[in-house]
């Protein structure tokens, strides 16, 4: 079909105008052109008409050449630059349709690009296809690698498509949507016989949705009238179906990632329930965050802390006693009763080590040492059930220290764990063991009494200091008998003078005056075993002497 | 006196683009110019004083801002309805065209219908 319009043409080219001037004179011949309706476009008045030569172009006659005989050259010629001109326009015309589909494909891509649900995306590929490539009706399947299904994610126009039956004929659909190939195809029989598709489709194009080989799915367009799609058809389906694949991808990447991030959220958040009781929140804030996630290898803090050390006295012969089983559930019930006691008095349990307890109190040292003096308070009432039912006693000794405490994680990326290392644990535990040789429940070294802010709220009694194993400064030594039971308290109360008078003269080496506090105190109080200690220490040191240099300081070395 | 538009752009494909999309304002009797840079096409608005000119931004020579500005601030003819054309993501063009006193503004890729709404509109033909 010709484009071109003689009007226009000679409206616009001045060249033909003149082009014809200077022919018809060259030839001596003057001649009229027309239309093909009959509007003269260019007349330099022929005497006469009597020939009419017919201007063909792509078996159209667009117009004609009216003169004599000699005018079929500039017929000839005319027509000639005329086909050129409609070569033109046709160029012109097939690269501005060109230039529409890249404009519907930006736009496309534009629109692919602000979307990030893979069924949107499904669903705006299958409505730019339909304005594209006619069709009655479309659909988009994607291939689910979890399910091992088909799923159809989009719809549009006529619905030919039988969505229950996909999965049916799976087989006969999977060489479409899995084949990695974009075609047209007529031959849709096994497709119809399945029930898969409407009777009333005649053909069929699809394009492969994949990514670098990677088959996500199709989509596929029909039609009522059988041979309907031609190539370009299939080159516009097939980019568009490119364009979304990769759109589709990351989508699904993004989704994948959305609930995988979910899931791991979800893991995360049991994980700190469970671990909420072994590593306790006040712990991973003291590392400044705000949920065990965030937990870094390497994270550390150090404070100023006071350590809570208790254990429970001759757990060894008490264990020997009963079954693992019972074991477990004497541990269990022991720690189940003391925890709420540290907490409740503002501290954490850093480590449950068997049947010893090693707790830290970030604030007031005063704390730890009402906790301390809550948990013999409890293992009265303990025992007292104990006693009824008939079973042994159970005692335990608590050392409380205060100094600097690095709490950090260690291990390596793959087993992390949260470790307080520092000599004030060393020494709260030293000091628990000490609780034995002085028959103390508790044990207070004198920095754990300097950093509380009403020391004298707690009955004490200072001890001396001692040497410990492997440290340089000896560390003074108190007894706490707060939670001694009352007797004892009152008794402790009545000789504290005499007790305090005893120790000044023990450490000054004035034995034989200790010895008569000491004395004084037992005949009193036979129960202070304390005092009963430091009696046969003063006796033992007055029979055998001091050793050279000794200021006093207990040198313990056993523990 | 016909009516006139100029087209300004460098790249021939673009000229020949916005040229097919009007084409059927020919059957109007508009008559159609081209240029390929700035300075040509200032030469083309004085002598011919089209009716509207589509001009791309980006050219050699004169680039369209620099047209626009002396035709519509310098020669003062606010009778030559002026079209800026340029790429997409060049956005930021747009208030520096409003300075240069272009009417209106259009991105590459153009959606042709869009340019020949525009011109059917300044042109007065429905």
């Amino acid at each position: 079909m010709a484009l071109i319009s003689l009007k226009n043409i000679f409206n616009k080219k001045n060249v033909f105008s003149s082009l014809l001037d200077t022919l018809s004179e060259q030839l001596g011949t003057r001649l009229l052109v027309t239309d093909a309706g009959g509007v003269v476009v260019y007349n330099n008045n022929p005497p006469q008409q009597e020939v009419q030569y017919s201007l063909e172009i792509d078996g159209e006659i667009v117009g004609y050449v009216k003169g004599d005989s000699k005018s079929k050259t500039v017929a000839d010629l005319l027509v000639t630059l005329l086909q050129k001109e409609n070569e033109k326009k046709k160029l012109g015309k097939e690269v501005l349709n060109l230039y529409k589909e890249i404009n519907v494909i930006f736009d496309f891509s534009e629109k692919l690009a602000q979307t990030i649900d893979a069924v949107a995306i499904a669903r705006i590929a299958l409505i730019e296809a339909g304005q594209l490539v006619h069709s009655d009706g479309g659909v988009v399947i994607l291939w689910d690698e979890n399910s091992g299904k088909l799923q159809p994610v989009a719809l549009n126009g006529d619905v030919f498509f039988n969505l229950e039956k996909v999965n049916e004929g799976v087989g006969l659909l999977l060489r479409i949507v899995l084949s990695g190939q974009s075609e047209i195809t007529s031959d849709i029989s096994a497709l119809k016989e399945t029930g898969i598709i409407s009777e009333k489709v005649s053909s069929i194009i699809y394009g492969a949705l994949k990514v670098n080989h990677r088959v996500m799915g199709a989509i596929i367009l029909a039609d009522y009238q059988a041979g309907q799609y031609s190539a370009g058809d299939l080159k516009l389906l097939t980019t568009i179906a490119l364009q979304s694949s990769s759109a589709i991808e990351s989508a699904l990447l993004y989704e994948k990632n959305i609930r995988e991030a979910k899931e791991k959220e979800e893991a995360m958040r049991r994980i700190y329930e469970v671990t909420g009781r072994f590593v306790p929140f006040e712990f991973i804030r003291s590392l400044g965050h705000e949920r065990i996630t965030q937990v870094k290898l390497g994270d550390n803090v150090e404070r100023i802390v006071t350590v809570l050390f208790s254990d429970i006295r001759d757990y060894t012969g008490l264990a020997e006693q009963l079954s693992p089983q019972e074991n477990f559930n004497f541990v269990r019930s022991f720690n189940e009763m003391m925890g709420p006691v540290i907490r409740n008095n503002s501290g954490f349990i850093n480590q449950y080590l068997g049947d010893a307890i090693m707790a830290i109190f970030p604030g007031n040292a005063g704390d730890a040492l009402k906790a301390a003096v809550e948990m013999q308070i409890k293992m009265f009432d303990f025992n007292h059930k104990r006693n009824i039912e008939g079973r042994r006693m159970v005692q335990i000794g608590i050392g409380l220290h205060t100094g600097p405490l690095i709490m950090g994680i260690i291990g390596d990326a793959d087993r992390m764990d949260a470790a307080t290392l520092s000599d004030t644990v060393n020494i709260a535990a030293r000091l628990e063991g000490l609780t034995k040789y002085y028959k103390a429940g508790i044990l207070v070294s004198d920095d754990a009494i300097r950093y509380m802010s009403f020391p004298d709220s707690f009955h004490l009694r200072y001890l001396g200091r001692v040497q410990l194993k492997g440290k340089k400064a000896p560390v003074g030594v108190h007894e706490c008998f707060s939670g001694n039971i009352q007797q004892d308290l009152d008794h402790k109360l009545t000789t504290l003078a005499l007790f305090n008078d005893g120790i000044e003269y023990y450490v000054t080496k004035s034995f034989d005056k200790a010895g008569d506090a000491f004395k004084r105190i037992i005949e009193i109080h036979p129960g202070d075993l304390t005092a009963k200690l430091f009696l046969n220490n003063a006796n033992h040191y007055m029979q055998s002497g001091v050793p050279e240099n000794w200021a006093g300081v207990e040198e313990m070395l056993f523990k | 006196m016909p009516q006139k538009i100029l087209i300004v752009d460098d790249e021939s494909h673009i000229r020949m683009l916005i040229n097919q999309t009007l084409e059927e304002l020919e059957d109007e009797g508009v008559e159609f110019l081209s240029a390929d840079n700035g300075e040509a096409a200032l030469d083309l608005i004085q002598d011919e004083k089209p009716d509207l000119v589509f001009l791309d931004v980006m050219m050699p020579k004169m680039n369209g801002m620099e047209v626009c500005r002396r035709v519509k601030k310098e020669l003062k003819f606010n009778d030559v309805f002026i079209v800026l054309l340029t790429a997409k993501g060049q956005e930021m063009d747009r208030q520096r065209g409003q300075e240069v006193g272009a009417d209106v503004y259009m991105t590459k890729p153009f959606d042709p219908e869009a340019i020949l709404n525009k011109a059917k509109q300044v042109l007065g033909i429905n």
